[in-house]
């Protein structure tokens, strides 16, 4: 299965669309609720969102023109993007993710690490000592410019590992 | 009073941390310039979150420097490799990489250190003589003006940008509605916080960055391919020499960094089109005995010292009115913000020293550039052999740590990743993510300053076309926004009916 | 290499034991602050750089803008009570926002370690004005041209705004403030003509004083007038405005979140205070416009009580202009 760019195109123009909704309804609900909602330039918070929301309206509706109607983007003839191309960023988001979720309940020294060696991995290494010695080594390092000469103090996690340089 | 800026900025400068910090960042830009596909603004991103915790020259300077190695760094990679490490250098392979096949990859790489190190000299030249005199000119603004300034930049760099006029607008309003996210100073109320303290002040404006532009350029470059070669690349010496080489096109390298200057200064206009712009000048006032394309030292010469001499022209408008040209002077002046200083009119006024400071730093990153340049073209040059499979990594590392540095929380690396996810999928369908953080950056001096001027104005909207200054500003402004519609259109149209033609034509891109 | 791994590992090793032994402080203590930079946080920064070198430990300022202050509080009571996290607590998140019914807690929910700074303000005009010479001039034409004169106090519901609505309400005068984000571009503003008066402070007057007039200093201290050159202030023109001692100025005290131990509060507090005395942080402080305090945490409830007592009974001058602001 491929995925072209008029799809993401098209995926973009819906998330835009909720976009412009959200606006409107965080103006008709929140934004009323604290009486910022109506009234001159002083107190009214909610035209100048509901305006450029207006203004971002019309360029998606442009937009949408373009797509229905103007030529296919000259990607999509050669069949787009095949799925199974996607499977690697996918992979580097979710490990960079799973990284941010899970540094303050494991700590920088533990993650880092581990979070260094996988995407070496997904990048393609594959022995071993290629892979853990510059992921101990960078982990290290840069906690050391950050800890040491920034004054950061990075999450030390449930174990609470943190680094007296 | 230009020598008065300077003066006072003296002391600022002449501290061997701002010095020191100078010379790394040009390092630092030469070699992220060197990898392909980072260039000076990725830098500038990465650095952000080290150079905020700095004093505000030293900060200025590291920040300026990367820009300025950066600009330069990509030039080796053309020339060896014949792969632009940034698109400003993509002009720099016609002649470049030739040379580079005559066996003068050393005088070429020289040549290319001297004329951006010159022309970066010149652009700093017009930067000190032009900042003063428009900050000046712009201490009479008050909010009509700026509103207006804001709409000409955002409108502007919409219309510049790659890609499609209609798909930059959409950005640049993305990022205006970003912007209003967090506490209105007017009202006081809340707005789109949905009721989470942490968004009480917006998403902070490094997270941004790093996650729509760093993380979403690590997953395109995973998905490039080719993660672990290496480079067929043989040590390159150049020496002193080559500034006597390119001193004696002094004729080009004079045209090229005036181009360069004035297009920087222009909002959109970034240093790729003045490169372009100034090769094509040279090669057409040229003898045929040059050999343009065939390489020619001209052709260097003018690329380089054009797209340099753009970051001393796009800071003209940066510091004397706070309005940024393109993304890389945009996260400047959100770095200016975070240090506390507010570029404008206002800060030549009160802050001489500031200004001046931010002066020297720029003229002293060029000349570090040609020093540190020549000597360390052995280190860039082993730079290129790095693979991507450990250098994705280190940057994604550096996009974390340093995002969580800023204010020790958690949030913001969510936003991060936020921003990458959001980055990836504009990237897909073809948006340009400039304009997106040009919108956030002059999202709050658009609408602040347009309520403002209606809480000021006694007759409402005539405010704007009361004060002549204004009044031409919103003239520009209705040009552009007609000028565009008619292009777009045009274009439109012209698809509808050869739908065949413009494939082919977009295909040859 | 090896070598590097081992103290590595030893470091950590040492670091988690440590932790248990209650040595403070042991890292970075961060310092709250509710502003943006500027010259109120320099002060902060001068003050924690003392601290600093006292405790062995940095102190940096952490710049948390947002919601009037709010933001920077409600982030501070987020992190534990650990005496890690120091509060700059001025008086517009600790005392106005809550009156003005924008955040729930009190002054007592706060344990103080030390008062730190005070600002006074002044009310001015540019230095060429010619349509009046006085304050009561000026509030004449204001009377008699209700919601026509256009004026800063920097930012929307802050204690200049607040003193200034109470002064005006005196003379029945009902004007529009105009926010800004930036000091420095509202008093660009001012002294272009496209504000009427705006609300002076210390650090600007200093730095360009000769471009103002300053009609009314807003304190009642004599000290205050003096740092204005000696403008008329309001006990000179017999303002009353319910405020006395700190009330009409800005002013913070450091503080530390409930719960915290005593033992670290004990070694904040000494420390704050001896950081506080040393010469040349009173020098730099003065130099920058700012008046250090001299009140020790003992005197906290006696010195910020009163100050909300009194904006909680002025509360209802923002409250005026509004409804003023409103019928035009």
């Amino acid at each position: 299965m491929n995925i072209t760019p008029r799809q993401v195109e098209w995926l973009v123009i819906a998330l835009l669309v909720g976009l412009v909704a959200l606006v409107f309804q965080q103006a008709a609900t929140d934004m009323a609720a604290q009486g910022i909602a109506p009234g001159g330039p002083y107190d009214n918070a909610a035209a100048y969102p509901k305006t450029v929301a207006v203004v971002l309206g019309l360029l998606i509706a442009a937009q949408a023109a373009v797509q229905l109607f103007g030529a296919a983007p000259p990607q999509d003839e050669d069949g787009g993007v095949p799925l199974r191309k996607l499977v690697r960023p996918a992979a580097l988001i979710f490990i960079f993710g799973l990284y941010l979720g899970t540094l303050p309940l494991l700590g920088y020294h533990v993650a880092t690490p581990l979070m260094l060696g996988a995407l070496m991995v997904l990048c393609g290494l594959r022995r071993p000592l290629a892979i853990a010695l510059p992921a101990l080594l960078v982990s290290f390092g840069a906690a050391y410019v950050f800890e040491a000469w920034l004054k950061i103090v990075l999450p030390g996690g449930l174990f609470h590992l943190n680094m007296v340089w | 009073m230009f020598a008065d800026a300077l003066l006072a900025g003296l002391d600022l400068f002449l501290t061997p941390q701002s010095m020191l910090l100078t010379v790394l960042g040009v390092v630092f830009g030469l070699v992220i310039g060197a990898l392909p596909g980072l260039g000076p603004l990725m830098g500038i991103v990465l650095m952000l979150p080290f150079a905020v915790s700095l004093p505000p020259v030293a900060a200025m300077g590291f920040l300026i420097a990367i820009a300025v190695g950066g600009s330069c760094g990509g030039s080796v990679s053309a020339i060896l490799l014949r792969i632009p490490g940034t698109p400003l250098a993509a002009a720099t392979l016609f002649d470049g990489y030739p040379m580079a096949q005559k066996g003068r990859a050393a005088d070429a790489i020289g040549i290319a250190i001297s004329a951006s190190a010159l022309g970066g000299l010149f652009g700093g030249v017009v930067l000190i003589l032009t900042a003063p005199l428009l900050a000046s000119f712009a201490s009479n603004f008050a909010p009509p003006e700026y509103t207006m300034l804001a709409l000409t930049g955002l409108i502007a760099i919409a219309v510049v940008s790659e890609g499609s006029l209609l798909k930059g607008l959409i950005t640049g309003a993305i990022g205006l509605l970003i912007a209003t996210i967090g506490t209105d100073e007017f009202s006081t109320g809340y707005r789109f916080t949905f009721g989470i303290f942490d968004m009480l002040n917006g998403f902070h404006i490094v997270a941004i960055v790093v996650g729509i532009f760093a993380i979403s350029e690590m997953a395109s470059q995973v998905m490039g391919g080719g993660l672990n070669e290496k480079p067929d690349v043989k040590a390159v010496r150049p020496g002193f020499r080559t500034v006597w080489m390119t001193l004696k096109h002094w004729k080009n390298l004079l045209r090229s960094s005036t181009i360069g200057a004035a297009f920087g200064a222009l909002p959109g206009v970034g240093g790729t089109i003045s490169s372009f712009s100034a090769y094509a000048v040279a090669k057409a006032l040229s003898k045929p005995e040059e050999g343009y394309g065939a390489g020619a030292e001209g052709g260097v010469v003018a690329t380089e010292s054009a797209n340099n001499a753009t970051v001393g022209g796009a800071l003209v408008p940066t510091l004397a009115l706070g309005i940024p040209g393109e993304a890389a002077t945009a996260v400047l002046i959100g770095a200016m913000l975070i240090l506390g200083f507010f570029p404008g009119p206002a800060l030549f006024a009160n802050q001489p020293d500031i200004a001046g400071g931010v002066f020297l730093v720029y003229l002293f990153s060029n000349v570090a550039l040609l020093f540190v340049g020549i000597l360390a073209t052995p280190v860039f040059v082993w730079v290129l052999k790095l693979k991507k499979s450990y250098l994705i990594p280190v940057v994604l590392l550096l996009c974390a740590v340093g995002t969580f540095a800023l204010q020790s929380s958690v949030f913001d690396l969510r936003v991060m990743l936020g921003f990458g996810l959001l980055g990836i999928l504009l990237r897909g369908a073809g948006y340009p993510l400039a304009p997106l953080v040009i919108g956030v950056i002059l999202g709050p001096l658009l609408e602040n300053n347009l309520r403002r001027s209606l809480l000021i104005s006694r007759e409402g909207y005539w405010i704007f076309l009361d004060r002549p200054v204004s009044a031409t500003l919103v003239v520009i402004n209705l040009l552009l926004i007609g000028g565009a519609t008619f292009v777009t259109m045009r274009s439109l149209r012209r698809r509808r009916q050869a739908p065949l033609v413009a494939r082919t034509n977009d295909a040859g891109r | 290499m090896k070598t590097i791994l081992n103290s590595a590992i030893t470091a950590l090793a040492l670091s988690t034991g440590a932790a248990a032994a209650q040595d403070f402080p042991q890292r970075t203590i961060e310092l709250i602050y509710p502003w943006g930079p500027g010259n109120a946080m320099a002060v902060s920064q001068i003050l924690a750089k003392a601290m600093s070198d006292e405790l062995g430990v940095s102190v940096p300022v952490i710049s948390t803008p947002g919601a009037a202050g709010t933001k920077a509080f409600l982030t501070a009571m987020n992190k534990p009570a650990d005496g890690y996290t120091i509060i700059d607590g001025y008086v517009a998140p600790l005392v106005l926002q809550p009156v003005l019914g924008k955040a729930d807690w009190t002054y007592e929910d706060f344990i103080p370690l030390h008062s730190a700074f005070s600002n006074a303000f002044a009310l001015g005009v540019r230095a060429g004005e010619d349509r009046w010479a006085t304050f009561e001039e000026m509030m004449a034409y204001c009377k008699e041209h209700p919601g026509e004169l256009r004026y800063t106090s920097g930012s929307r519901n802050n204690l200049p705004h607040m003193v200034t609505a109470k002064a005006l309400q005196g003379y029945d005068c009902v004007a529009q403030n105009i926010p800004y984000s930036a000091n420095a571009e509202g008093m660009s503003d001012l002294k272009n003509g496209v504000l009427d008066f705006g609300i002076v402070n210390v650090g600007e007057f200093q730095q360009a004083g000769d471009q103002y007039n300053i009609l009314l200093v807003l304190s009642e201290l004599p000290e205050s007038a003096e740092i204005f050159g000696g403008a008329a202030s309001i006990t000179d023109l017999g303002i009353d405005l319910g405020l006395s001692g700190l009330a009409p100025m800005g002013w913070d005290w450091w503080m530390v979140t409930k719960d915290t131990p005593q033992d670290r509060v004990d070694v904040l507090r000494d420390v704050m205070a001896k950081a506080l005395a040393r010469p040349e942080v009173q020098d730099k402080i003065k130099a920058l416009g700012f008046v250090p305090l001299k009140w020790d945490y003992d005197q906290y409830a006696e010195i910020v009580g009163p100050v909300a007592g009194q904006l909680e009974a002025m509360g209802n001058a923002l409250k005026w202009e509004e409804e003023q602001l409103a019928k035009q």
